[in-house]
């Protein structure tokens, strides 16, 4: 019995010594990204559309046209060297010279796999199938190869070729190797229950393996252009904060992605450590239900609440200052940002206004708020009581309802929430992705959900949508943002940046408002 | 005792009847909608309407309920609304992790717990005694999610004598799956410092969880056998001249450990229903973090495939726990 004892005690030891070694030898050229990764569910280009799924798919797969650094407003080359868009009387034509590349397999890029990726991703109706249909208004066969290196997708004027571009640096953009891909189709899935756990990509990585809940590996594929710096990428799971902390200070993980902002604000003052600021598209609102039994319905009762919220105390107090002030629909670093913000706290003149409205005594509703964080980290339960706090001050008492998402949603969804507080972000960089679901009654999004149904402003958003001129396009998105500022059913709270805490051997790391990280431009000293 | 297993394991499928019932229809009366959390709030109502159809969600609730029993009869637990893979797949990939826990987990706390006990009982009202009644009264209080931030930040960060989240260090590949249980996938295939990496792993998280259970272990096992000690029998053995190690073994324990037992069945069943805190704070790959997040998106199927093999495992673990009755008291038997 001793001698068992002592033989796993003598293991113990050896694995603790060589996982030092191991560790040592390793450390530099990999890098482990700690986070809370539990929404991975897929790593299907085609099929992934949460934050942890695109992280993994943009360093496995390119797309035709990508975003370089922290810039979301100029499209830079990627598989396609150039592209052209032209007016072919009822359609867009868009068409794409393809640089000579191979993916991980060897196979070359051709405009074949473009045709089959595109394709794929609108038959399968995943959940970004969307992008494709509702957006660029494109079907199965919208996508034509002209030969091997260049490729054309022809789509209805109804859709807009820079919203149609920019989409295509989303996940759903990402181009398989489609002689790959096809050997592992089964029951006419599209290879998608293959590709949920493999890769077929040329990126500047491949999946080596995804232990779900665990960790994905992603290791330096050998035949990609871009020359990744680290040989080996580990994606850790870890949900909690203090969990991160902790791995973070112990070396066992590089990047922490979660930290609460106290622990963000404790580190930046470490000298180990390096605190990395990225913007995001995200904004949190209330949204004012304007329909005919609603409180809200005056406009100058939404303008009230705007001048009854202190923005400044939330930013500063509640998000620890890690969130920009905007009001208006459109986020800062977005094409066609309005950054006017004329209601500073003003209780006097929401009251005003209030009594303006006939509401002169207030009045008495509930406020939809979702359980757990919000953006920024806030707890969505502080940042309703501030809310409540704000609008008590004018008269309005709000009753703060607290429901889990999946009872959230379907109220909001069926226009049945007076207020509610809940945020959203475009799926694409392109000003189009807020400005019609905000704006336009009749795409049945956020203006629908709260019966705002202003024609002026959804055929703004329909012609700067679809409006080619940048000048031009930009007097239309100024038009409408003002429009909304004055009339529009929401209040926006804050834009949040996110916080992310680096060790300081980590060098290169970049994050796009769009949560894109290239891992092959990070390397570790 | 044949006839009796037999029969015993034939009520766990009426037991595991009864469960598929109960979670089904409680699953029905959850308000929310399981199309709107997968797709996202996005998602169209076209898209919406297209996964209810593809998963059966448009079907009258009885319906349902049938070609979910009926696809059971044949060991298909369904597909997770989340992750889109079988269940049973999805749970070949947590259970492993969430057995090996607890399995240590309950060593760890039957070791500390039972012979911690003992000396209580055998030193009752005297230092001993009040020292482990006030630890275990301590190890039952204290918060799981605290003491094991605590033993991370000491044990693994300060110190760095163990190993922090996780199941493996981070910069080890875990060997290839052929069992799921990380240790012995290591053992096949020869890894020994996967192998030796993947018990260190185990040390921390497992004590976290058999602290709370070592707690009640020893509370149980003292009460169980101060109560035998002070039976005429015991004092019989004493007077014939019986060693105090003899009656403390071979009659005290033996007696007092039927109340035990059934507590370490109960633990185990509890364990292998997944312990969430644990397996959160130390990113460890389980039943209780699926089931969770499972949970929170109205996975229904998942949530009920989960349900169906607690429902297993705590029937079995009484059955096994009812067996072990007559093996330490020969009073009882099984016709």
């Amino acid at each position: 019995m001793n001698k068992r004892l002592g033989a796993v005690a003598a293991l113990l030891g050896i694995g603790l010594l060589t996982v030092g070694v191991t560790a040592q030898n390793s450390r530099s050229s990999t890098l482990i990204y700690g986070g809370d990764f539990s929404g991975l569910i897929t790593l299907d280009p085609g099929q992934s559309y949460e934050f942890a799924g695109s992280l993994v798919t943009n360093n496995l797969y390119e797309t035709l046209v990508k975003f370089e650094g922290e810039d979301l407003s100029t499209l830079q080359p990627s598989i396609a060297t150039k592209w052209t868009t032209k007016d072919a009387g009822d359609v867009w034509k868009v068409t794409f010279n393809l640089r000579n590349q191979k993916f991980a397999s060897g196979n070359p890029v051709t405009s074949d796999d473009v045709v089959y990726t595109f394709d794929r991703a609108i038959a399968m109706k995943g959940p970004g199938s969307f992008l494709f249909t509702s957006v660029a208004n494109m079907k199965v066969g919208s996508t034509k190869a002209v030969n091997k290196n260049t490729v054309e997708v022809s789509f209805p004027k109804t859709a807009s070729p820079a919203a149609f571009l920019n989409l295509l640096t989303f996940n759903i953009g990402g181009i398989v190797d489609s002689a790959v891909v096809k050997t592992h189709v089964v029951d006419n899935d599209y290879g998608t229950n293959w590709l949920k756990r493999n890769s077929a990509g040329s990126g500047p990585y491949v999946l080596n393996r995804w232990d779900q809940s665990q960790s994905v590996v992603l290791d330096a594929n050998k035949n990609s252009r871009l020359l990744p710096r680290l040989s080996r990428v580990i994606l850790r799971e870890i949900k909690e904060a203090n969990t991160q902390k902790i791995a973070l200070e112990s070396g066992e993980i590089d990047i922490a992605d979660n930290l609460t902002p106290d622990m963000v604000k404790a580190k930046a003052s470490e000298s180990k450590f390096n605190v990395y600021k990225a913007d995001s598209l995200n904004l949190q609102y209330l949204g004012m239900n304007v329909g005919d039994a609603s409180p809200f319905k005056d406009a100058r009762v939404r303008q009230a609440v705007r001048y009854a919220l202190d923005q400044d105390g939330i930013i500063k107090s509640l998000a620890g200052g890690n969130a920009r002030k905007v009001q208006t629909i459109i986020p800062a670093g977005l094409f066609g940002f309005n950054p006017a913000t004329p209601y500073n706290l003003n209780p006097e003149k929401a009251k005003e206004l209030l009594k303006a409205a006939g509401k002169e005594g207030g009045f008495e509703f509930d406020m939809l708020t979702p359980q757990g964080a919000c953006l920024a980290g806030i707890p969505c339960a502080d940042l309703a009581a501030k809310i409540q706090s704000d609008l008590a001050k004018i008269g309005l008492k709000a009753n703060i309802k607290q429901l889990v998402d999946s009872e959230l949603y379907p109220l909001y969804r069926a226009q049945k929430a007076t207020m509610v507080l809940v945020d959203w972000s475009p799926d694409f960089p392109d000003p189009d992705g807020n400005a019609t679901p905000m704006s336009d009654f009749g795409a049945k999004s956020l203006a629908w959900r709260n019966v705002w149904n202003n024609p002026t402003a959804g055929s703004l958003a329909q012609k700067a949508a679809l409006e080619p001129n940048p000048s031009k396009r930009a007097a239309l998105y100024k038009q409408l943002t003002e429009l909304q500022l004055e009339d529009g059913p929401f209040a926006i709270l804050f834009q949040p940046t996110v916080s992310v805490t680096l060790s300081k051997a980590v060098k290169g790391y970049l994050r796009n408002a769009q949560n894109q990280i290239r891992f092959e431009k990070i390397s570790k000293q | 005792m044949l006839n009796y297993t037999i029969r015993r394991l034939f009520f766990v499928l009426f037991v595991v009847w009864g469960v598929s019932v109960a979670t089904f229809f409680l699953s029905q009366v959850v308000p929310g909608d399981p199309a709107l959390v997968a797709l996202g709030d996005k998602a169209t109502d076209e898209m919406i309407a297209n996964f209810r159809v593809k998963n059966g969600l448009d079907k009258p609730v009885v319906a349902q309920y049938f070609s979910y029993v009926g696809r059971l009869l044949q060991g298909d637990l369904g597909t997770s609304l989340r992750t889109g893979r079988p269940i049973i797949d999805d749970l070949r990939d947590f259970f492993p992790g969430t057995l090996e826990l607890s399995i240590t987990a309950l060593l760890i706390a039957a070791l500390i717990g039972i012979p911690a006990g003992i000396l209580a009982a055998l030193n009752q009202n005297r230092p001993p005694d009040f020292i482990i009644r006030f630890l275990a009264l301590i190890g039952g209080a204290t918060p799981i999610y605290w003491l094991a931030i605590l033993l991370l930040e000491f044990l693994h960060n300060k110190l760095r004598i163990l190993p922090g989240p996780g199941r493996l260090d981070a910069y080890l590949i875990a060997p290839t799956r052929v069992t799921g249980f990380v240790g012995i996938d290591a053992l096949l295939a020869r890894d020994w410092q996967v192998f030796g990496d993947s018990l260190a792993h185990l040390i921390l998280p497992a004590f976290v969880l058999g602290a709370f259970s070592s707690a009640l272990l020893a509370r149980m096992t003292r009460a169980s056998m101060l109560e035998t000690l002070s039976q005429d029998f015991i004092r019989t053995a004493r007077s014939k001249g019986v060693s105090q190690s003899q009656v403390v073994i071979k009659h005290a324990l033996r007696n007092a450990f039927l109340p035990v037992l059934t507590v370490l069945g109960g633990v185990l069943g509890g364990l292998l229903s997944g312990a969430v805190l644990t397996e959160t704070i130390f990113s460890w790959p389980g039943v209780g973090r699926y089931t969770t997040d499972a949970a929170i998106s109205l996975d229904f199927p998942a949530v009920m495939g989960v349900t169906l093999l607690a429902g297993m495992a705590y029937s079995i673990i009484n059955l096994v726990t009812d067996l072990l009755y007559a093996l330490f008291d020969p009073r009882i038997t099984y016709a």
